[in-house]
């Protein structure tokens, strides 16, 4: 059984809607821009791709939430469904859930609450949910919400499921990277072999998934989404675990190798994620010829994190359906296992994608992968 | 739906040797867990308070499961539910950042800027390369964190999956608490172990408990009204905290303080503690409703233990 997504919403630093966000990907448009909220004095990176839309007064508690409630708006005023009040269960992935809040709290004595901690209750406040879980699972998290949302929907407990993913920018985040990161990255450039590492990005993203064949309008469907753990390093990633991830991704779907048109990258613009990545990736389409295409987001929105895979599969769904599949910016030296990639760099391509694979690896050594099939 | 089965329980919480010593009146004899000795050692080394106990808890749970090889936990899903869990290194980070630089940042910090290390740090110590899944979803996360620990074998992504509940006390942890003015609360871990009925059955394992029942909902009553009619006999037991209005609950944070996400994992141990001293009606855990940690009226959580093994003789 497969479950279609009819509504989508999104947030990042390069657009407010998902059309305006592969808009801007598919013309190179990148995000990056100085600290915003930092002292940049105190750290040795000084570029992110937040969202800008802090008071000038400073930073703020709230964000990350604020964007998870406007996107899950927006996904169901896609999908139809805003105004129908039903409870729909919504499974959220986070990586920073509210720490940003919590740092503010404890540094400037901004207010906090405990409830403030999940989405939970912003979520009972504006929506009326009451069957809501944050689920804080490192930078696969929202992959593994919608993992989890197709298994509720396939054992028949429920018709539809909302699925999110937010982050927002945390010093103690921000600042630990940027300490063990051997270089300091001024950019974030996936694949490249001049990248020096990650750098965070902001945004929140929303699907409305749904039973197959429950409505007539879908966008996309979710063929198959899996999930492991590398159980191996606390921060590094595991080529063989990263791959048993793909592989089990493309049997759930009932896909081989050769039936994937596109892949969005994990493409964190790490040392070690981006060649592990290529390596698993190369083996594992080495028959398929001429293999799919490949892009990734993160150097024009940053590394979102808990969201990004969900992000870049909304990515993925507007490329199957505009037929252009944007480009990786800032990608002019693809790493050497890339090599044979049909690298999607320099310019958008315009091309017939009807199933993508999209990648979301973190920390905790969590992997998910999703097949996602288009509709015309 | 496949049936899920409890195998195993073990605790990593000050005073308490086991889980029988959940059970009112609690532990019979002095000792038991002492943080101070057994959070220490090389394999604690580099890893936060939560994490630590987490490690205390999940090895008694899985010793208590008899599943102590690597072959066994291969495919093993972890699921983490914590609400503190570390904060006390956001904190502390952030503070470092801002009284200096982040050159004063130790690199062995990196992996507890995300929630999910305490997950993490569990699934390399014991192997467990299945679903890794960290729930932090306020006062009824530990229940919350069974259901989707039972989701995961439902749906086939695992056989075994092993629940932990931690909260650690720190500054920062003892500092949050006091927002709204909570007195005492939770320093330690509980781990249960979760299969499928046929896993265990196969691998010859008593089943203590089994899931029978999940709901959530805005309030109380809502929730017993179909955990009451779920089942042909009336529950025999019910954990639970004195503002669910049920007269004979154990309020387990009455003897602990408060549990926030380990709490829902506790009440099950507990209720494996109970049923293994050979009670055999059901019990009801709930968590949630009016709580510092929730917004009013935002979710009470329900979960339904039965007995072991009684699906199979209501199937004869």
């Amino acid at each position: 059984m497969v479950c279609d997504i009819t509504g989508v919403g999104a947030v990042a630093a390069i657009g407010a809607s998902p059309a305006e966000i592969h808009r801007a990907l598919c013309v190179g448009r990148s995000g990056r821009a100085p600290l915003r909220a930092f002292d940049a004095s105190r750290y040795r990176a000084r570029y992110a791709y937040e969202i800008d839309d802090r008071p000038s007064t400073g930073d703020q508690p709230g964000r990350a939430t604020r964007w998870l409630c406007q996107v899950i708006d927006a996904a169901l005023a896609d999908a139809g469904l805003a105004s129908s009040g039903a409870d729909f269960p919504v499974l959220v992935g986070t990586t920073m859930r509210e720490q940003r809040s919590v740092e503010l709290w404890w540094t400037e004595r901004q207010p906090l609450t405990l409830a403030d901690l999940h989405f939970g209750s912003a979520l009972a406040k504006r929506f009326g949910s009451r069957r809501t879980y944050t689920f804080a699972n490192a930078c696969a998290a929202s992959l593994y919400a919608l993992g989890l949302a197709t298994d509720l929907i396939e054992s028949g407990q429920e018709d539809t499921v909302v699925v999110a993913g937010t982050d927002s920018i945390t010093e103690s985040a921000f600042g630990m990277l940027d300490r063990v990161q051997n270089l300091v990255p001024d950019a974030l450039r996936p694949l490249d072999k001049t990248r020096r590492g990650m750098l965070m990005g902001e945004g929140a993203v929303a699907v409305v998934l749904r039973r197959t064949g429950t409505d007539r309008q879908r966008l996309a469907t979710v063929r198959g989404v899996s999930m492991n753990c590398d159980a191996w390093h606390a921060t590094a990633p595991r080529a063989e675990t990263i791959a048993g991830a793909v592989r089990q991704a493309h049997e759930r779907a009932r896909v081989r190798a050769t039936d994937i048109d596109l892949v969005m990258l994990h493409g964190s613009g790490t040392d070690l994620n981006d060649s592990t990545e290529a390596a698993v990736l190369a083996d594992v389409f080495d028959d398929a010829r001429p293999g799919p295409w490949m892009t990734a987001i993160k150097s024009a929105t940053g590394h979102t994190l808990g969201g990004s895979g969900l992000l870049s599969l909304v990515v993925a769904v507007f490329a199957m359906r505009t037929g252009i599949v944007p480009l990786t910016v800032g990608l002019t030296d693809p790493v050497d296992e890339a090599a044979g990639f049909r690298l999607v760099r320099g310019e958008s391509v315009t091309a017939d994608v009807s199933v993508a694979q999209i990648d979301a690896f973190g920390f905790g050594g969590v992997n998910a992968v999703a097949i996602v099939e288009g509709s015309r | 739906m496949r049936t899920v089965v409890v195998t195993g329980a073990g605790l990593a919480v000050p005073g308490m040797v086991g889980i029988q010593d959940l059970v009112p009146p609690g532990p019979a004899r002095s000792g038991g867990f002492d943080p101070d000795i057994a959070l220490c050692g090389r394999r604690m080394r580099h890893k936060d308070r939560a994490s630590r106990f987490a490690l205390g808890a999940v090895e008694p749970s899985l010793r208590d499961a008899g599943l102590c090889d690597g072959a066994a936990l291969a495919g093993a899903a972890t699921v983490v539910s914590t609400n503190f869990g570390n904060l006390d290194s956001v904190c502390s980070f952030a503070a470092t950042i801002r009284s200096g630089s982040v050159v004063d940042l130790s690199p062995v910090g990196l992996p507890h800027t995300s929630s999910n290390c305490t997950a993490g740090w569990v699934a390399i110590e014991f192997g467990l390369s299945g679903p890794s899944l960290t729930v932090c979803n306020g006062a009824t996360g530990g229940l919350d964190a069974l259901f989707w620990a039972g989701n995961l074998i439902g749906a086939g992504r695992a056989e075994v999956a092993v629940v932990v509940g931690v909260e650690p006390h720190t500054d920062a942890v003892a500092a949050l608490h006091a927002i709204d003015g909570a007195e005492s609360w939770l320093d330690g871990a509980v781990a249960v172990v979760l299969e499928s009925a046929e896993h265990a059955q196969d691998r010859g394992r008593r089943a203590r408990a089994e899931l029978a029942g999940y709901w959530r909902a805005a309030e109380v009553s809502e929730v017993l009204r179909p955990a009451r009619a779920a089942l042909a006999e009336p529950i025999g037991r019910y954990l639970a905290d004195q503002q669910t209005g049920l007269a004979d609950a154990d309020d387990l944070t009455a003897r602990l303080g408060r549990c926030s996400g380990a709490l829902g994992v506790l009440q099950c141990a507990a209720a494996v503690a109970w049923l293994d001293r050979g009670n055999t009606t059901p019990v009801l855990a709930v968590s949630g409703g009016t709580s510092g940690e929730q917004a009013d009226g935002e979710a009470v959580a329900a979960l339904l233990l039965t007995p072991g093994g009684q699906s199979a003789e209501r199937a004869a």
